[in-house]
């Protein structure tokens, strides 16, 4: 069974449709080398009694919050799209809609979600520049031109290929794909379009490879000798079995989808990303905002971009013609109110994931184990290298708002 | 080695080892600073209690000079609220994770209101002074009910002796208690099962509970604790009877008898326990010999997955990442009497440990998880009596600090010396 669109959310053509599902195989294929396990599957329709895992997250930014404290991770997270290149990597990201009020003080009216793939989007980009204009006017409510999307009068006139890069160069960035590395695409994107509108994910780390990446990671019976017998491996562990990966147990996604995965191959059972792939808006707890006394207007939290149960966008605030700002929402979290003041706050109460599916465990054998010899000791997140880079972020934020 | 070397410096009652079984008498006693009360006075009275109940965990009485009395295995907890850090003369800020975001809401003031918004728990109606918020909660656990109240009654009698003449009052006054205990068929009130799917003894627990170190240098004194939380609860024993055995199997998402894990429906919509559960021919999982095997599977049906046992949870494997919520709970029922019939009400203390009560809240309030529901089941639709199966009578958040060496009891470097 092939996998049919994220969320969804879009009818492809069957040629689209089947490209996607290659992309989807390249990805993986690109991965096999390194990560391949026999507890991991593309086919979700094989598996033997399949049930729903929860492989989900929160989605505001985690390392931020380890590395400098909620309070500055919250506000370098908002601060606009320096905030989202580089710390938007939880699978999802945001953009505020500003606007002016009465007394002409520009605020925030809305905060716009996406944890839309870049590859699919890239892919529509590639192939079919009337169905990207359709799907951006379907999901913002404006047509663009095609230099917003392509810095090009007519992209019709450009290869598959001269588009992709092109696409990728304006909206999209490079994903950390070396073709456009290569072609000197920045890893991200020149144009204002998806800056301003959160189209879809363009943090490299977002990518459909690395999702793939993270669940392979941890989709392994690494195990460990413990005084009561071989056990589970530990997380610490898991994520030292490789060079380099320590850091990702730092985030919210990535130790949520390892340790899920690994878990599932400990009991035998092998991980399937069902369909359709993609990473969605699982839950919120629309009870927590309120604009005065009231709960917010339905009409204020406008999920999209899929069914329900796969939403991949959320649109949240008042609309423009209405008085209101993003900062007259309050959140009620403990015993406190808090205005809310962009993103960051919302994805604290947002969890994110893809569908995941388990089959059938079976008893493994001792061969099948993989037994983990690296260190148990706690990864010391607040000591980690990406802190350093954290910090002159926040230092530049100091300055520039001094 | 543990896993973590600060987790050496937890303070007991934990009970977070393989070794040790918790005790099964539960009593928490809720202090106050006395009005104008100083930081050097308070840590004063700290000091006296302190000694007072380690000579209790010794066998010694203060009434009773020279004798022995049993110890009854008792341990003392000590814990910080958020306003013990405002009396004058601290030498500490009130910690992080203290802050009014991971604690408990007040009632309103004619009685009742949410405990957190958006989680499914009210304060009963007759509930307007939440007495579980003091500046500091003491938790005791001991073999019997005496050990425990015999505690309570000394530090009545110590603070007593405290009291200044000029003001009538002693530096800290006794504001409330709850006790309470395991049942021997280590079930709750509502006959299921208590606590099978709770965090397995030793590393687990210490990952979930043991504070960590972060940037915030102000409280790097209190790496190696944990924060606690404290619920009464009542519970709406005849409403819970009111349910066939399968409406409550499938709120709590275990078989009633055997405790074994439903993991799906039959084609008549009853539940299906999972293939060789309990195992080794055992009739029952009992929560104290339940391991990981016990645990219950992913699920895929809407109405398993809306069940307690799913909901409480979501079999994250990393379980020091907060955001896994997962928290280290006991539960102690108690019976109250009271003025309306029958005559007493079935109550519960709920006490749990973790790293950050962040989890806790928001265990207690996304969807999926407790959100919006009061127990378990579907919170749009729920049975009669349902939304308010438990009722909370009294609810609070503190800091347990480490044990730190040359400390004469837990927490004193946040007090001055003299």
């Amino acid at each position: 069974m092939p996998y049919d669109a994220p969320g969804f959310a879009d009818t492809l053509s069957p040629a689209l449709l089947q490209r996607w599902n290659e992309v989807i195989r390249e990805n993986h294929q690109r991965l096999l080398p390194e990560y391949d396990s026999g507890f991991f599957s593309l086919e979700p329709e094989a598996l033997r009694a399949p049930v729903r895992a929860h492989m989900k997250w929160f989605g505001d930014p985690a390392e931020p919050a380890v590395c400098i404290g909620r309070v500055a991770a919250r506000r370098l997270s908002d601060w606009g799209w320096r905030g989202r290149h580089q710390l938007h990597n939880e699978y999802v990201e945001y953009a505020h809609t500003w606007r002016q009020d009465a007394s002409g003080k520009w605020r925030i009216k809305r905060v716009t979600v996406t944890t839309e793939l870049r590859e699919y989007w890239t892919l529509i980009a590639e192939h079919s520049p009337n169905g990207l204009r359709s799907l951006v006017r379907d999901t913002i409510g404006l047509t663009p031109g095609w230099k917003q999307l392509y810095n090009h009068e007519y992209p019709f006139e450009l290869s598959p290929q001269e588009r992709k890069i092109a696409f990728s160069r304006q909206c999209a960035g490079h994903g950390d794909d070396p073709a456009l590395i290569e072609a000197g695409v920045p890893a991200q994107p020149d144009g204002d379009l998806n800056r301003d509108h959160a189209l879809f994910m363009t943090h490299p780390i977002n990518g459909l490879d690395d999702l793939i990446q993270i669940v392979l990671i941890g989709a392994r019976p690494y195990m460990r000798e413990t005084k009561d017998g071989v056990r589970p491996a530990t997380k610490e562990q898991v994520f030292r079995m490789r060079v380099g990966q320590e850091r990702l147990a730092c985030r919210h996604a990535d130790p949520a989808a390892a340790m899920s995965a690994h878990g599932a191959a400990c009991e035998g059972r092998t991980v399937a990303l069902a369909n359709p792939i993609g990473v969605y808006l699982l839950t919120m707890n629309s009870d927590l905002f309120h604009v005065g006394e009231e709960l917010l207007p339905k009409h204020w939290i406008h999920f999209s971009r899929g069914k329900p149960g796969m939403f991949q966008r959320l649109e949240f605030g008042p609309p423009d013609d209405e008085q209101e700002f993003l900062d007259d929402i309050s959140i009620a979290v403990g015993s406190s109110e808090e205005w809310l003041t962009g993103g960051f706050q919302l994805l604290q109460h947002i969890e994110i994931g893809p569908l995941v599916l388990v089959g059938e465990g079976r008893a493994l054998s001792e061969t099948e184990h993989i037994m983990a010899t690296t260190s148990e000791a706690p990864v010391r997140c607040h000591e980690a290298a990406i802190c350093d880079q954290i910090r002159e972020l926040n230092a530049l934020y100091e300055r520039e708002h001094a | 080695m543990p896993w973590f070397a600060a987790a050496e410096r937890l303070q007991e009652g934990i009970f977070h080892s393989e070794r040790v079984c918790p005790r099964r008498h539960l009593g928490v006693l809720f202090l106050r600073a006395s009005h104008g009360a100083s930081a050097w006075q308070v840590r004063a009275t700290l000091d006296a209690l302190w000694r007072m109940w380690s000579g209790l965990k010794r066998g010694e009485s203060p009434e009773l000079p020279g004798m022995r009395i049993p110890s009854e295995n008792l341990t003392v907890t000590l814990g910080y609220g958020p306003r013990a850090f405002c009396l004058e003369g601290m030498l500490r800020p009130t910690p992080g994770e203290l802050a009014p975001s991971f604690l408990f809401r007040s009632p309103i003031p004619a009685g009742g209101g949410l405990v957190l918004p958006g989680s499914g728990l009210r304060y009963a109606a007759d509930v307007r002074v939440n007495l579980a918020t003091e500046d500091f909660a003491v938790q005791f656990l001991a073999d019997s009910p005496l050990a425990v109240e015999r505690a309570i009654v000394e530090s009545w009698a110590l603070l007593r002796g405290l009291v200044d003449e000029s003001t009538g009052v002693a530096p800290l006054q006794i504001t409330s208690h709850f006790t309470g205990h395991t049942r021997e068929d280590e079930r709750s009130w509502l006959d299921f099962h208590d606590g099978i799917s709770n965090l397995q003894p030793g590393e687990e627990r210490l990952r979930a509970t043991v504070i960590k170190p972060t940037n915030r240098a102000e409280d790097a004194w209190t790496v190696g604790g944990t924060y606690f939380a404290f619920f009464r609860f009542a519970v709406d024993v005849e409403s819970w009877r009111a349910l066939g055995r399968k409406t409550q199997e499938l709120i709590v998402g275990r078989d009633k008898l055997s405790g074994a894990a439903i993991t799906s429906l039959d084609a008549n919509g009853n539940p299906v326990t999972a293939i060789g559960c309990p195992i080794h021919g055992a009739r029952e999982v009992l929560p104290s010999t339940a391991t990981a095997v016990d645990e219950p599977p992913d699920v895929s049906e809407e109405i398993l997955r809306q069940s307690h046992a799913q909901r409480a949870n979501h079999h994250r494997r990393d379980i020091e990442n907060r955001d896994s919520l997962r928290i280290y709970r006991q539960s102690f029922e108690a019976l109250e009497a009271i003025d309306t019939p029958p005559g007493f009400r079935a109550a519960v203390n709920f006490t749990c440990y973790q790293d950050t009560p962040e989890r806790l809240v928001r265990l207690l309030t996304q969807p999926g998880w407790m959100g919006r529901t009061n127990f378990g089941g579907d919170p749009d639709s729920p049975h009669p009596g349902m939304a308010s199966l438990m009722t909370t009578r009294a609810a609070g958040v503190y800091l347990v600090p480490p044990n730190a060496e040359g400390e004469s009891f837990p927490g004193a470097v946040a007090f001055p010396k003299d």
